[in-house]
């Protein structure tokens, strides 16, 4: 947890810095995804974010649960359901960074 | 030993009875801005998956990001990260390297430091997103 968490610390604070405070919600549109997607830094910035921010909140949702689970094979259980969750995510998550470009640039240059 | 540690179960009720001031503050608020934060990290990968997987859900979900009540919610997020990340440095470095600041009174301080830190960092920007609620156009950074 502290390895990704201290990694964490220029990821996300310099994600919701950038995205949150300076942009801001009302200057992010499919043009602007698609400009920051068709960079290969912000698509290896954005997959580092998701593999590391998801984990971490997961596991961290985990050792909550451990808190205030009692039975054992029902922990068990969602163990199994969180990693399946946390997989399914984080594959359709990085597929989009890695593949939307190619479709989004193609949508807006025919909109153009 | 360790099926004692097991064994050990908290509740709900157990989060608010126990009276550890600054500690037990900043575990109660660890846990919420992580669980909060998680949330819509949730959400927020799967409307970014959109972008490519469903088009117009993505679209749909930036309007509603741009409601007011998200953007409230937005400022609280910031708060969650900040806070969230502020703390795990303390207790990182503490772990690692200043055992001895476990110490109950150094722990106090460490904490009071800790959210004066993050009210440093969070106050300015929840003032620059309060205002562009009320006016979308204001932008420091961009002409």
């Amino acid at each position: 947890m502290r390895y990704s968490g201290i990694l964490m610390i220029p990821l996300v604070w310099g994600h919701i810095i950038l995205q949150d405070v300076i942009v801001g919600v009302h200057a992010i549109d499919a043009n602007y995804v698609a400009a920051r997607w068709g960079a290969l830094f912000w698509q290896v910035y954005d997959i580092a974010l998701l593999g590391f921010a998801f984990a971490h909140g997961m596991n961290g949702l985990r050792n909550v649960l451990t808190d205030f689970i009692r039975s054992q094979s029902v922990m068990r259980a969602l163990n199994v359901l969180l990693f399946l969750v946390w997989l399914t995510l984080t594959v359709i998550g990085a597929v989009a960074i890695m593949l939307a470009t190619q479709s989004a640039l193609a949508t807006v240059t025919s909109a153009s | 030993m360790s099926t004692l540690i097991t064994s050990l179960k908290t509740s709900l009720t157990g989060y608010v009875r126990y009276r550890g001031r600054e500690g037990h503050l900043s575990f109660v608020l660890h846990r919420l801005t992580g669980l909060g934060t998680l949330l819509f990290l949730t959400i927020h990968i799967i409307d970014m998956a959109a972008f490519y997987w469903a088009p117009d859900f993505f679209r749909a979900a930036l309007d509603l990001y741009r409601t007011w009540p998200y953007q409230i919610g937005e400022i609280a997020l910031v708060f969650a990260v900040l806070f969230h990340g502020a703390n795990g440095i303390r207790i990182a470095v503490v772990d690692m390297f200043l055992p001895h600041k476990w110490a109950i009174q150094a722990e106090r301080n460490a904490v009071r430091w800790t959210l004066a830190i993050t009210l440093v960092l969070w106050l300015p920007a929840a003032l620059y997103m309060g205002i562009r609620i009320f006016n979308p156009e204001f932008n420091l950074f961009f002409g």
